[in-house]
Order: C-alpha cells, then structure tokens, then sequence
C-alpha cells in the first residue's frame, strides 16, 4: 500500500494516539513543575537538611532509568500494595517523577543565575524570603529557564513513546498495533517519525515565540 | 548626644567568614537625625558592619540594638518588621529587574500592606518627583542609566517611609558626571532630618553633610569625630596616611 493510503486507513486513528501522547506529556510536565518547583526550592535553601532531600531525590531519580521506574510504578506497585493503577495514571506519575528531577535542577540553576542583589534588595526593604523569592527573584529565574524547560518538554515527549510498554496506548503502541495487522514496518514507522517531528517543530517554535514575548524592556 | 534618641546602639560588634575576622569588635551608636559617614580604605569592613545593622550580614558577636531592637537575639523580634523601617541603597542599586520603575517602589509597601495600590502609587510619583525622575515611571530598570537607577533606588527604600537609611557606596559604581545627581539627593534627604549611615568615598560629601565620620581600617574604628576633626585634623597616623591618598 503506498504512503497516501496508510495515512488514509490510519490517519485518525494514529491522531488519536498522538492526541493521547499529548495528553500524558502535558500533564506529567504540570506535576514534573510542581516537583521540580519544590525540589528545586529546596536545594536553593540556607538549611543542609533540605539541600540534602533534595539532592536525594534527584540522584535517585536520575540514576534510574524510566523504564525501570515504569515498571515499578506500573507492575511492582500493585503487587506489594494491590492497588491497581491504570496505564494512564501509572505513566503520569513515571513520567512526571522523572521530569520532575530534571526540572528540579533547572529550578536550581535558574534561581542561582539571578544576582544575589535582587534577594537582597528585596529584603532589605522588609519583604519575607517567600515573598521575595515569588515576587522579584523567580520571575526573572523563569525567564532564564525557558529554553530549558522547553528542551525538557521535547524530551519528555518523546519519552512517552517508552510507556509503549506498559500498554499505554501512545503513539508507538499505536504504530505496533498497526503494523502488526498490514506488516507495512518501513512505511508505518516513517509515518510516525514524521508526525513526532510535525509536532515538536511547531511546539518548539510557539514555545520560542512565547520566549520573546515575555521578555521585558530589553 | 545625652537627650537626643539614639537610633542604632552596636557594641563590640564582630562579623568572621569562616576563619577571616572582619570586625574585630565595633562600638558605634548613631542618633536621630544624625548623618554618619564610614571612610576607609577596601577591605576594612565598611560595607560588612553597613550590613550587619539590618543582619543582611549574621552577626558573630556582639550586640547590635536598632530601634530598640536586639537584632542578635532573633527572639524578641521579627526580622522583617526591624527591616521595614531601615531603608538601604546598594552599590549596585539592585533594582528589580522584572519591575519597572514604579513598581519597583510599590511592591514592598503594596506586599506588606503598608498602603494600598492607589496610595503605594501616588507616593511613589512623590518620590519619583523629588528624585526628579517623574516621567520615567514606566519605564524598566534596564533603560536607564547608573545615576537614574540609583536615584530609583533610593525613592525605592524611602517608600516604605523608614526612620533610618543605609547607603553601601551608593555612588562608586557610577560615571564621574552622575554622581552629583546622587549626592544631591542625599543632601536634601539629610537635611530634612533622615538618620543616615553612609559608606562612601566621596569626601566632599562627607564634609559638607557628615554630622560625624568615623575612619575604620581592618575592622576596627581607628578614628571618629567632626568631618573638621577627621578629615581636616586627623591625629592618628593610619588617618592621616588613608586621607593623603585619597585627596
């Protein structure tokens, strides 16, 4: 069968399963937010104990690959707590746990870009640390973190093509499910190469365009 | 200086980093309405014992009271309360980068619900009027040159109305032909009867609007008294050395 009659006979039902793979990035990336937000907060804190919860938390995530962690979360949780969770749940919380790292150091690192001054300043003038830090310091932080959390939305796009293996109907189940009743491997697989590509093109340029629009008076 | 209301009370005030002894035991204490310049040369703790004086700085030991205030004893006080009412201006004037000028100058009054949005505002035009500097309210902090930024800065700490106002060499970082558009606004601050420490370089300043100068060097106060006493008849040796470099 030639290209045009795959999209043809596949075409809505391949959308469906990238509007699925959609789905479980934006959501995994608003929970892998809070985390990293949180953990990110703490390791920028003057108190040890937290810098070290912190550090905990991203080492062991880091060192773990998302696989495993998917596994775990999907297969071993259930078995030693018989809480069943479905693939949708499961893969959110691999997913944004291990964003959630990663975005813990880009919290980090674009806290401490921010001069030391404008902390200072801000509470110099009576303001709290949380004030400060919301009011005056992570603003400026976020815009430095943009192209990062940008990068990192691309790569937890693509990572949920690894949910594929719990069941998880994203787009790779979707080819392997497809391929599986017409064999058409080459066509099908670069089928959906192109439309992870269509996709991460347009979302990278509007996150580019969004970048300059929030850049204030320079 | 007996019936006059003393503002900032320090005694054998010391500050380490790490193994490095900054102050090695200061005793100042400044009045109401009192300008107190701190010469020296770099590296003599000016800037840190500035700093200590809002516990920007944590105090080794020592005691520094201001307003009443034990800022070492964290019991007894809300940090933040003490700060509201001690104004500071940095080197680097440290404007908030993602607030324009006038916002600049609300937030802290606005977040701590010393004054409404309407009122913050209306002060702050005040301020940016007599910083003369009314027509740049719009405007963000990268627009505008060091003298500008520092005279935002300085409507900026007097926004929240403090009784006291710290200076950390307000004008070293900016070009020769700015400073003056700084120190003027300093004169008129002083003259209406703002208690001000100010670590500085410019001499002239401290002349003209210095009730008092102290001279520190290597964490100690070496010399204090009248600018005429200090600057124009210096008796320790390390004054007199500092002063002939510097003049």
């Amino acid at each position: 069968m030639s290209f045009w009659g795959l999209i043809r006979e596949n075409g809505i039902y391949l959308t469906v399963a990238m509007g699925k793979t959609l789905e479980l990035t934006f959501l995994s990336l608003v929970f892998a937010a809070v985390i990293g937000l949180f953990f990110g907060l703490l390791n920028v804190s003057r108190y040890k104990a937290f810098n070290i919860i912190a550090n905990v938390y991203i080492d062991c995530i880091r060192g773990v690959p998302l696989i495993v962690l998917a596994f775990f979360v999907y297969f071993g949780v259930p078995m030693a707590t018989g809480v069943r969770l479905n693939a949708l749940v499961a893969g959110i919380i691999s997913l944004s746990m291990n964003a959630g790292a990663y975005m813990a150091e880009i919290v980090r690192a674009g806290i401490q870009s921010i001069d030391k001054g404008q902390m200072e300043a801000a509470r110099s003038l009576g303001l709290s640390y949380g004030t400060s830090m919301r009011k005056v310091v992570l603003p400026q932080a976020i815009r430095v973190m943009i192209p990062s959390i940008i990068n990192q939305f691309i790569i937890t796009l693509k990572d949920t093509s690894i949910l594929s293996v719990i069941g998880f109907p994203e787009l790779v189940k979707a080819g392997q499910i497809v391929i599986a009743r017409n064999f058409e491997t080459f066509k099908m697989w670069a089928i959906i190469a192109v439309m992870y590509l269509i996709v991460i093109t347009t979302l990278s340029k509007i996150a580019r365009a969004l970048e300059r629009k929030i850049s204030y008076g320079k | 200086m007996e019936n006059k209301n003393v503002k900032i009370s320090v005694k054998e005030l010391r500050k380490s980093f790490g193994h490095l002894e900054v102050l090695k035991g200061m005793n100042v204490e400044v009045c109401e309405g009192e300008v107190v310049c701190l010469i020296g040369p770099s590296g003599s703790g000016k800037s840190t014992f500035l700093r200590c004086l809002n516990a920007l700085e944590k105090i080794t030991a020592g005691s520094v009271i201001v307003d009443g205030y034990d800022l070492t004893d964290k019991k007894n006080h809300n940090i933040n309360k003490v700060r509201e009412n001690i104004g500071m201006v940095f080197q680097h004037f440290n404007l908030f980068a993602n607030l324009n000028v006038i916002q600049n100058i609300m937030l802290a009054p606005v977040e701590l619900k010393k004054m409404t949005k309407q009122e913050a505002h209306t002060r702050g035009m005040e301020l940016l009027e007599m910083v003369g500097l009314s027509e740049k309210a719009e405007v963000y902090p990268s627009k505008l040159s060091g003298g500008q930024k520092q005279r935002v800065a300085i409507a900026r700490a007097l926004a929240m109305n403090p009784d006291i106002m710290l200076f950390d060499e307000p004008t070293s970082a900016l070009d020769p032909e700015m400073v003056g558009e700084v120190l003027e606004v300093m004169q008129n601050l002083a003259k209406n009867g703002m208690t001000m420490v100010v670590v500085t370089h410019e001499m002239g300043f401290a002349r003209e609007v210095a009730s008092r100068v102290i001279f520190m060097d290597e964490g100690i106060i070496v010399e204090e008294g009248t600018p005429q006493e200090v600057l124009q008849n210096p008796k320790q040796p390390r004054t007199i050395d500092f002063l002939n470099k510097v003049l």
